[in-house]
């Protein structure tokens, strides 16, 4: 768990000779949260030209078998929104464009840049059945302008300052069991009574680092946030609470089909999020055969 | 000389409200500073001062009032400009100033100087009033005569005030055909544009300039903000601006933060530990979440809150607003720094600097500038800095560029000094090189 469990994805080799980095440089990182993985900053790159290069991304994604496989599953998922079959790393660059591929590097990177042993696979889990329901139900409810892709990214990275701060803050733990049993105070403010921060706010300072698009990091920020989810009061882009809805309602399937992550969060926000979906529990109930049917995906 | 020249200018060509020069004379005068810059093969900048709403002043309370507050707002301005500038009165609320030999730095903290000095309540048939100016830059082209240049400058207050005034826009030296009424709203695009591309990409850079204590010992490094557009560097305070307009403020500020804290802390893992202190905008500060942002940064990068300094100018230590006051308390509270950042420039105010909770006061380089021959700039330094001595502030000198000047500051006793004297701003690499360098000596 010293920072230094990173897969190949991180390994700069790939990225040209003028960045690879010293054995100093990797350990240093270790005192750091995951910097944005150099791959982004290419496919980036490639994005700001006149004419994009998807033959170079290719390439480059081709060189890290690891990353290579692990985007085809992801292009491949129903989740992800793509309907036809992808087989090579071309085809998913083809049909999902630079873009969404520069996100689906990122959710792919994420994990691999934290460790991913005991009760953090755990939590990885969890967060990928509710970034596959979060993907699947932005498709299945049509919302105008939440692509599955958008809802997918925003499901896994959500919660990844949890994992930034149980691996800072000694008493954290304790405070993440109280915050997920809190019925009335929000779990941000659990959080900010017994730290100067909380697993928001590190989350979205980690999209800003990461280049995840603005709503997704206003999400993250406010994803606890009541206030954040009525029109009248907030001022948060549409986008972003419905990325909120949709995230909290698949974790909320999850709690009612496999019992997992159990939290008072949909106590607390439920209502509002349906009302952004326009759907209501009878809807919900009526997913539930399908909803399982993506988590077994999952696993 | 009061608006004056060191030209010499006729008695009979002064605006008696004012005592700048009168618009009849601009021609000569602009010929004649032509002149001298071209015998100096040196830089010429002009500004166009508009001040904002005054014909509400001009019809509420007449022409004498009028003129009162022009006359007050007219000495603020000379305040500000120094002997150097000529001071021309353009129109009723319209004001020139051409300034020699000033590059853009100087010439954008004069007129962020400028802003600050107007923006100050004046009471009014009781009432206060609060003024405020719009500010064209520009600077001499080869090809200009004295009216294209002076075209330039009101055609980039025009864009000023179309952004709503209270603010300075600048307009780069072209040739006096090249106007495009599009020209100055295609510049903020194409910052925006680069802004955004750069904080993808990682174009966005941060420098790092030392502070040095007179014992040689560094006592922090100010991170600095560093964007080409179009093959020109963009200056801190424009990005600043165009950021603070598109709303990218809290994600730049954010990621400064952070880039900053990582990079104290990597110095700190190369047994080179040294505070690193971040220039924070005034928008940063109004939110309610910039504490926790704080920690956040603090909390990954590992730092102590002690290992991190946040310069702020002095209008914000004394902003009213209590998200603002909470805020800077709070950074008080668990130890982060704070410093004044271009003390000396603003309204700075005695009775303001016992209640900050300021750590550290930095005095502008326009202050340094005028060292070591001033001895009224040497005898004001000298005692603030006793002074902040003894409310526990650390004090430094900024714009340290010549030996007499350190010399200058070290006589008058403060505790440390940044500039290219030292040591220009550089990447984190060249720090880092910089830094195992001097401790190898």
């Amino acid at each position: 768990m010293d920072g230094n469990e990173e897969g190949p994805l991180m390994d700069t080799r790939l990225v040209g000779p003028e960045r690879v980095e010293t054995a100093l440089e990797a350990n240093l990182r270790a005192i750091d949260i995951p910097p944005r993985p150099l791959i982004i900053d290419r496919i980036r790159e490639e994005m700001m030209q006149d004419n994009p290069c998807l033959r170079r991304v290719g390439q480059l994604i081709n060189a890290d078998v690891g990353l290579a496989a692990g985007l085809i599953r992801t292009a491949s998922s129903p989740s992800f929104g793509l309907r036809a079959r992808v087989r090579s790393v071309a085809d998913a660059l083809m049909l999902l464009g630079l873009e969404v591929t520069s996100r689906a590097v990122a959710a792919i990177s994420l994990r691999r840049a934290f460790p991913n042993s005991g009760h953090y696979a755990r939590f990885w889990d969890a967060s990928a059945r509710i970034a596959a329901l979060s993907g699947w139900l932005a498709q299945e409810l049509d919302l105008p302008g939440v692509h599955a892709a958008d809802a997918y990214t925003f499901g896994l990275f959500r919660d990844c300052g949890i994992v930034i701060l149980l691996r800072r803050l000694p008493s954290y733990l304790q405070t993440l069991a109280r915050a997920n049993d809190d019925a009335e105070r929000s779990f941000t403010a659990v959080e900010r009574a017994e730290h100067p921060t909380d697993h928001a706010v590190v989350g979205a300072l980690m999209a800003v680092d990461w280049w995840l698009p603005d709503e997704v990091g206003e999400a993250i920020r406010h994803h606890h946030d009541p206030a954040a989810l009525t029109p009248v009061e907030s001022d948060l882009p549409t986008l972003s609470r419905r990325l909120i809805a949709v995230s909290q309602t698949a974790e909320y399937l999850l709690q009612q089909l496999r019992g997992e992550s159990r939290t008072q969060e949909w106590q607390k926000l439920g209502e509002a999020c349906l009302l952004l979906l326009g759907i209501d529990q009878e809807d919900l109930r009526g997913m539930h055969a399908e909803a399982t049917a993506i988590i077994e995906a999952v696993d | 000389m009061p608006g004056g020249t060191a030209n010499g200018a006729q008695p009979a060509t002064r605006d008696p409200t004012t005592g700048f020069h009168l618009r009849s004379s601009g021609q000569r005068l602009l010929a004649r500073l032509f002149a001298v810059a071209d015998q100096a093969q040196a830089s010429l900048c002009a500004m166009w001062l508009d001040l904002d709403r005054f014909r509400q002043v001009n019809d509420s309370f007449g022409f004498a009032e009028a003129d009162a507050v022009i006359a007050r707002i007219a000495g603020r301005i000379r305040s500000v400009a120094g002997d150097r500038a000529t001071l021309l009165r353009m129109g009723s609320d319209e004001f020139a100033l051409l300034l020699p030999v000033v590059e853009t730095p100087d010439a954008e903290r004069i007129a962020g100087r400028l802003l600050a000095v107007v923006d100050q309540p004046i009471l009014l048939g009781g009432i206060l009033f609060r003024p405020s100016v719009s500010i064209g830059l520009t600077w001499r082209h080869a090809a200009d005569d004295p009216l294209s240049l002076l075209a330039r400058a009101d055609r980039a207050m025009g864009e000023a005030k179309r952004q709503g005034g209270n603010r300075f826009f600048v307009v780069a030296a072209e040739p006096p055909g090249a106007t495009s009424a599009a020209w100055s709203a295609r510049r903020d695009l194409e910052i925006e544009s680069v802004l955004q591309a750069s904080l993808a990409t990682g174009d966005l850079e941060l420098h790092y300039q030392p502070i040095i204590r007179p014992d040689g010992s560094i006592e922090a490094v100010e991170a600095l903000m560093r964007c080409t557009v179009g093959g020109q560097q963009v200056s801190p305070l424009q990005l600043v601006a165009v950021a603070e307009k598109t709303g990218l403020i809290v994600r730049l500020g954010e990621w400064i933060l952070l880039q900053g804290a990582r990079c104290a802390a990597r110095l700190r893992a190369q047994g080179c530990p040294t505070k690193i202190a971040i220039n924070i905008s005034r928008l940063q500060l109004c939110s309610a979440s910039f504490l926790s942002v704080l920690h956040a940064a603090l909390i990954c990068a590992r730092l102590p809150p002690d290992a991190i300094e946040l310069e702020l100018t002095e209008s914000l230590f004394v902003d009213a607003s209590p998200v603002v006051q909470a805020n800077l308390r709070g950074a008080h509270e668990v130890g982060v720094g704070l410093a004044i950042d271009d003390f000396g420039t603003g309204y700075s105010s005695l009775a303001n600097l016992k209640d900050l909770p300021a750590t550290k006061l930095k005095f502008d380089r326009a202050f340094i500038n005028e060292l070591p021959d001033d001895r009224r700039a040497f005898a004001i330094l000298s005692a603030i800095t006793r002074l902040a001595g003894e409310l526990g502030m650390v004090v430094v000198a900024e714009g340290v560029e010549t030996a007499a000047q350190l010399a200058a500051c070290e006589a008058a006793r403060v505790d440390a000094t940044q500039g290219f004297l030292h040591a220009k701003p550089m990447c984190e690499e060249e720090l880092s090189h910089w830094m195992e360098t001097r401790k190898a000596r």
